[in-house]
């Protein structure tokens, strides 16, 4: 700074040198000049003074005040050249009239002096009173300055007493300094004369010469119009020259210890905050201003509290609160350990890979210390990125579905609440050669009966797997199906066997139910008999209606009391709830239309063939069933299941459930009774188990494909107090359903899948082939193609 | 006084049966010492009256508590105990059941102990042609014989029922004395499903064919040959009978049948009324009619003193009250258990459980009924109408349905339990632990069928039981843990310390 200031002083220096070297420099061109002046002398005193007057006025008006200036100028505007001098004399009034202008500001400043004090009284923004002062000229007010040579020495004195003169007065070797030519005989000679450079069409009020810039005064000029530096050679950055640097020098400017009055506490400081606090001790000073005042105002005033039931408010709906970034870890370090410090490897691949694909958007760094970590080299693109993002992509807020998958799914009991269900096999069945094709539990639930390939029909004891009666119905044909008559007054077991069904009593049970049993079973033999004109009939209608008979003697020792004769194979049997009628399906393929379904009435020993037609679509009939309550008979073929109304001979339904070939199917038992419709379950040979709701639709309501082969069997848990179904499969194994209906006709039924049973070996592609469930208890059987039976529970 | 167990050479004067195991036993916790008060119920076993409490370390674990009580009392030949800390079988260190139990050390342990059960040991099989449903014993501290004490001690024999219908009776020796005739000669119709002792002269049999049979039974005077003699039929049940229970002092039978009915019956032909005509053979169908026809035997035919029917489905079980025999008790397949007045043929109580019962036992001295049901578990009940919680213990361990109970006769809390899964378990009621609030008892033994032992190395599990079914078990203190089952045999099995005692 020191050299600045002194370069400065010098520039200042060489300015003045400069302006005196001015009219050395101009000498050649102000010889023309003043020749002009010299001519201009005679004729110029009297137009001059009107411009001195005005120009003396101006001055004056200088010292007064801004405003009258302002008015001046604006009341002066008889000569537009008037403004150019006055601008000249702004322009330079330290350099060319220091001494008039400080002779002319001291006798005014010294009279404002006598009127009034040298300060002003402000008000400052506390209300008190502030005492400016004006400042001080920092020029100093010695009249002693560089004497101009050529410059002239009148004094102060007004120029106008020179008017009548032709000098305007002297210069500091006491020669006269002749007033300039003016006029208008000049003016024609400055017309022809080319104007030269450096022209300003101004008087030198010193001299009295025009006022002509030289060369270097334009270039100076131009410099300070072009916001240049004037100076010519002056290097605005020359190399700092530190004289206290941080860097530690070799042969340090001092050797010299630190002082030290450096590390003790000044004195002086500690007299003036002693003097300090001994006026606040004394109480000269207060720190505080006493508030009795305020707080009678602030008793008086009543204030409220516009904010004292502010409560926190919800945030701006559009208010999104910013991520939550996790703390920075070791990487973002400046210096991390090494071990999070990539390696070359690490480095080139990630200077290899593209931005978008990099896992991190930075590399860990090691600067070693703070101070040496440079500027974010990203800053101003990630600056630019995130106006780009606030400009392109505004802010919107979408209203997100914010729903748990899980909560849609229906809340499904958990098994073990579902209990009981069979979970072990509890007995096996052995004794029957072949596969047993049915298997069927007494209404009483003590009794299991089978039927199987090597035609026999047996009788086991359920609980421990005793058998107890066999019959052998057939040489070679197998026992396709046994079913128990439903009710609990009789114990008779219908078996189909080849071409007939058979109905027996077997010899298991007690005198009076047994006495009951054949009661039911030969009432039919009297009304045949007593009534054989309706049977004529019937045949004359349909000739092959078949007349039950008698049995041979060694099946009528074993139990069996009638006979059927279809004439063609029975595959499927299904009693009425009350036990008089069962309707037997026989699917072969060869059978005739008419005789495939027949439904017989035990009590009349009657036969019935109520379809004279193959049902439309879908091939033979497969099964049949009566409806738990209604008279209502549902026959399934290979594709579809009719309902028919029986006693109004009516199609009610067509349920279709979307299988190619229906094996099985099962009624509800508590279908319709409550206010729930018929709930129907579907097993089909392509792998399913379909839920049919009638009430829903003709299509499934749930469809189960968990078995890896053909379903078998189909069964509800009779009665109904058990919600159980269990289907049997081709894959050897069972699997138990949990099926809740509800008399809710809003609510659909539940259905959780509750446990497989396997046991049953597979033996020729064929697994389990029939099943059936206990009356009461959760108990299940199941017949398999390997010859055993099992009890589930 | 204060006895300090010897675990220093210096003072180690009692010569320790197992002292390795002590020294292992009292290393792992050599400071801690617990002080032990060691009593016996039993007067014989117990410990002179001037044994204080004993210092012993918490490490012990039953064995060596049990060479310590063997040292003390000074036994030649050890005896195996159990010990009891509050009712409960210590089955680990005392250690680890201060810890659980949170008991301080520094308290004295009341601690009972009592003979441990020696794991029963097959000691025969008694071989027979079909699936043997019943077994029973007559020995000197049987029921049957509770009341004549006319025979010697040592004629024991075991009366077995099977499925062909026909009763044996058979000496320790395996040899059958004297069977029962066949169906043609008065004998049962159909298979056997339960058969008693009522005394040493007189058998009671039941079976599908829906009678009870009351047998006349002598023998020679050399015990080698005997008689079966039909001495009574009753008539009543209208299905299968699946159990018998005796009264033998007031002469009376409870039977329970698949018709849903208890029968109640005498054994005297006085007492009885007359059969009913219906349910007599000759009354039956074309089949009972030419059975009957070729029946020479007129046997004596009586009806039931009362047939106790509420329940809905098969009875499986019906049984005396140990202490009164007024009150009987049937368990059925409709999961309820209930109390008859007997003299009024009144239902009492109804107690519903979960699961179809399939057997029953009554423990006097707790006051609980044992039910084994379909569920493979044995639910013990409280009948009496006090009882707030229908199960007061669950013992589970079967993997089959439990179809027969009985006592044991060495201790009011033993139980032996015959299973559907081909397995015997004994259970104690002391051995039990409480899960989920409900106190659930794990069985001290298993016995497993000799004939699968035998037969079959590689399937030794059968699924379902399948051919190893336990139909009945009997517990005889002389002769031992009687089992018979699908296997066609009657399994004796016994422990050491039943003998000896």
């Amino acid at each position: 700074m020191p050299a600045l200031k002194a370069s400065k002083k010098r520039k200042a220096v060489t300015r003045d040198v400069e302006e005196e070297a001015e009219p050395f420099s101009g000498d050649e061109l102000g010889a023309g000049d003043l020749g002009g002046d010299l001519s201009d002398n005679a004729h110029e005193l009297s137009s001059d003074e009107d411009d001195s007057d005005s120009e003396i006025e101006l001055i004056d008006d200088f010292s007064d005040s801004e405003d009258e200036n302002g008015e001046e100028e604006l009341d002066s505007d008889e000569i537009p050249s008037d403004g150019n001098d006055s601008t000249v004399i702004e322009k330079g009034p330290g350099t060319t009239f220091p001494p008039g202008d400080s002779s002319k500001g001291n006798p005014s400043s010294s009279k404002e002096e006598e009127e009034q004090p040298n300060y002003r009284i402000e008000k400052d923004a506390n209300g008190n009173d502030r005492y400016i002062y004006d400042e001080i000229n920092p020029d100093d007010n010695s009249d002693y300055s560089d004497v101009d040579e050529d410059g002239n020495t009148i004094g102060n004195i007004p120029l106008s007493f020179y008017d009548q003169y032709p000098h305007i007065g002297y210069d500091i070797n006491g020669k006269k300094i002749l007033r300039p030519a003016k006029g208008e005989a000049l003016d024609a000679l400055l017309d022809t004369i080319e104007i030269p450079k450096g022209w300003t069409g101004l008087t030198d009020p010193s001299t009295g010469k025009p006022l002509e810039l030289s060369q270097d005064e334009l270039e100076l000029l131009r410099k300070v119009q072009m916001n240049e530096i004037p100076e010519e050679g002056y290097n605005p950055y020359e190399p700092l020259l530190e004289w206290f640097t941080t860097e530690k020098e070799i042969m340090p400017l001092s050797a010299a210890p630190e002082p030290k009055r450096r590390f003790v506490p000044s004195k002086h400081e500690a007299k003036r905050v002693m003097k300090i606090v001994k006026a606040i001790r004394e109480g000269r000073i207060l720190p505080y201003k006493p508030p009795t005042e305020e707080d009678e105002e602030e008793k008086a005033l009543i204030k409220y509290d516009l904010w004292a039931d502010e409560g926190e408010r919800p945030d701006h709906p559009m208010h999104i609160p910013a991520p939550k970034l996790p703390p920075p870890g070791y990487e973002e370090s400046y210096h991390p350990p090494p071990e999070y410090l990539p390696d070359k490897k690490e480095r080139k691949a990630w200077e290899e890979a593209d931005p978008e694909d990099r896992e991190q958007e930075f590399l860990p760094n090691d600067f070693g210390s703070l101070r040496k970590v440079p500027g974010y080299e990203n800053f101003v693109k990630e600056k630019f990125e995130r106006c780009l993002d606030l400009y392109l992509a505004p802010r919107v807020r979408r209203s997100k579905l914010n729903i748990d998958p899980e909560s849609l799914l229906p809340k499904l009991p958990s098994p073990e609440e579902l209990k009981p269900f069979p979970t072990a096999c509890a007995a096996v069945f052995r004794g029957h050669k072949g596969r047993v094709r049915s298997i069927a539990v007494d209404p009483t639930g003590i009794w299991l009966a089978t039927g199987g390939d090597d035609g026999t029909a047996r009788v086991w004891e359920l609980l421990t797997g005793r058998q107890l009666w066999s019959i052998k119905l057939s040489d070679d044909e197998p026992v396709n199906v046994v079913r128990w008559r439903p009710g609990k007054d009789a114990l008779i077991l219908a078996a189909a066997a080849s071409d007939n069904v058979f109905l027996a009593v077997p010899p298991i049970t007690d005198p009076e139910t047994e006495q009951a049993s054949l009661e039911v079973l030969d009432a039919g033999w009297g009304y045949a008999a007593s009534k054989p004109a309706p049977r004529d009939a019937g045949e004359e209608k349909k000739s092959t209606s078949p007349q039950w008979i008698r049995p041979s003697g060694a099946l009528t020792d074993s139990g069996v009391c009638a006979v059927i004769p279809l004439r063609y194979v029975a595959k499927s049997i299904s009693w009425h709830r009350r036990g008089d009628y069962f309707v037997t399906v026989c699917s072969g393929s060869s059978t005739p239309a008419s005789v495939a379904i027949a439904i017989h009435t035990v009590s009349k020993h009657l036969t019935q063939y109520p379809f004279r037609r193959r049902i439309k679509g879908g091939g033979p009939p497969q099964t049949a069933h009566f409806h738990p309550s209604k008279p209502i008979l549902f026959i399934a073929n290979q594709r579809t299941i009719r309902a028919y109304d029986l006693s109004r001979q009516l199609l009610v339904k067509i349920v279709q459930p979307g299988a190619r070939w229906i094996s099985s199917f099962d009624i509800h038992p508590t279908s319709s009774t409550a206010a729930g419709g018929d709930n129907l379950i579907v097993g089909s040979y392509d792998r399913r188990l379909l839920w049919h709701d009638l009430e829903l639709s003709q299509r499934p309501y749930k469809t189960l494909r968990y078995h890896r082969k053909a379903i078998r069997a189909v069964k509800f848990h009779p009665g109904g107090r058990y919600p159980l179904f269990a289907d049997a499969s081709d894959d050897g194994s069972l699997q138990i359903f949990h099926g809740n209906v509800t008399g809710d006709m809003l609510s659909n039924a539940t259905i959780v899948p509750l446990k497989v049973l396997k046991g049953h070996k597979i033996t020729g592609e064929l697994g389990v082939l029939d099943i059936d469930w206990h009356p009461r208890e959760a108990w299940c059987v199941s017949a398999g193609a390997d010859g055993t039976c099992r009890l589930w529970m | 006084m204060n006895l300090k167990l010897p675990l220093t050479p210096q003072t180690n004067g009692l010569k320790m049966n197992n002292g390795q195991d002590l020294a292992t036993g009292s290393h792992q916790a050599a400071q801690r010492q617990v002080r032990v008060q060691l009593t016996s119920q039993h007067e014989e076993l117990a410990l002179p009256d001037n044994t204080g409490p004993i210092l012993v370390p918490t490490g012990l674990r039953r064995y060596a508590l049990s060479t310590l009580v063997n040292n003390l009392l000074g036994n030649d030949k050890p005896i195996p105990f159990e010990f009891l800390i509050n009712g409960a079988f210590l089955r680990t260190s005392i250690d680890e059941y201060l810890t659980a139990n949170g008991i301080s050390s520094e308290t004295t342990l009341e601690i009972e102990y009592v003979r441990a059960l020696i794991p029963p040991l097959h000691i025969a099989s008694f071989e027979h042609d079909d699936w043997v449903s019943a077994v029973d014993v007559l020995s000197a501290s049987s029921l049957a014989s509770a009341d004549s004490s006319s025979r010697s001690q040592h004629q024991e024999r075991i009366l077995s029922g099977s499925y062909d219908g026909l009763l044996r009776v058979w000496n320790m020796s395996s040899q059958v004395i004297a069977m029962s005739p066949s169906p043609t000669d008065g004998g049962h119709t159909s298979s056997i499903k339960a058969a008693k002792f009522v005394s040493p002269n007189s058998i009671v049999s039941a079976g599908l064919d829906r009678t009870v049979r009351l047998w006349k039974y002598s023998e020679s005077r050399d015990g080698f040959s005997g008689k079966i003699a039909p001495q009574l039929e009753l008539y009543g049940h209208k299905s299968g009978i699946n159990s018998l229970a005796i009264h033998a002092p007031s002469n009376r039978i409870l039977s329970s049948s698949a018709d849903h009915s208890v029968g109640f019956w005498s054994t005297k032909k006085s007492d009885a009324p007359a059969a009913p005509e219906t349910l007599l053979p000759s009354a039956g169908s074309r089949m009972s009619k030419r059975r009957k026809l070729n029946t020479p035997v007129s046997v004596s035919q009586r009806g039931p003193l009362a047939l106790l029917s509420s329940h809905t489905a098969p009875v499986s079980a019906a049984i005396f009250d140990a202490n009164d025999s007024t009150v009987g008790y049937s368990a059925s397949w409709d999961h309820s258990l209930r109390t008859w007045d007997l003299v009024t043929a009144n239902l009492v109580d109804t107690r519903i459980t979960s699961h179809s019962l399939l057997s029953l036992e009554h423990l006097p001295d707790h006051h609980l009924l044992a039910t084994g049901t379909s569920a493979r578990h044995i639910t013990l009940i409280d009948p009496r109408a006090s009882a707030t919680t229908i199960s007061a213990m669950t013992l589970r361990g079967h993997t089959n349905a439990v179809v027969t109970l009985a006592r044991d006769p060495n201790s009011t809390y033993g139980l032996v339990s015959g299973s559907h899964d081909g397995t015997c378990r004994i259970w104690d009621l002391r051995a039990t632990k409480t899960d989920k609030g409900a106190a659930v008892g794990d069985s001290v033994y298993s016995i497993s069928r000799r004939s699968l032992e035998e037969d079959s190395k590689t399937n030794s599990k059968r699924v379902g039981g399948e051919g190893v079914k336990v139909f009945s078990v009997c517990w005889d203190r002389e002769v031992g843990l009687l089992s018979a089952g699908e296997d066609k045999r009657i399994q004796v099995n016994r422990g050491d310390v039943l003998s000896s005692s």
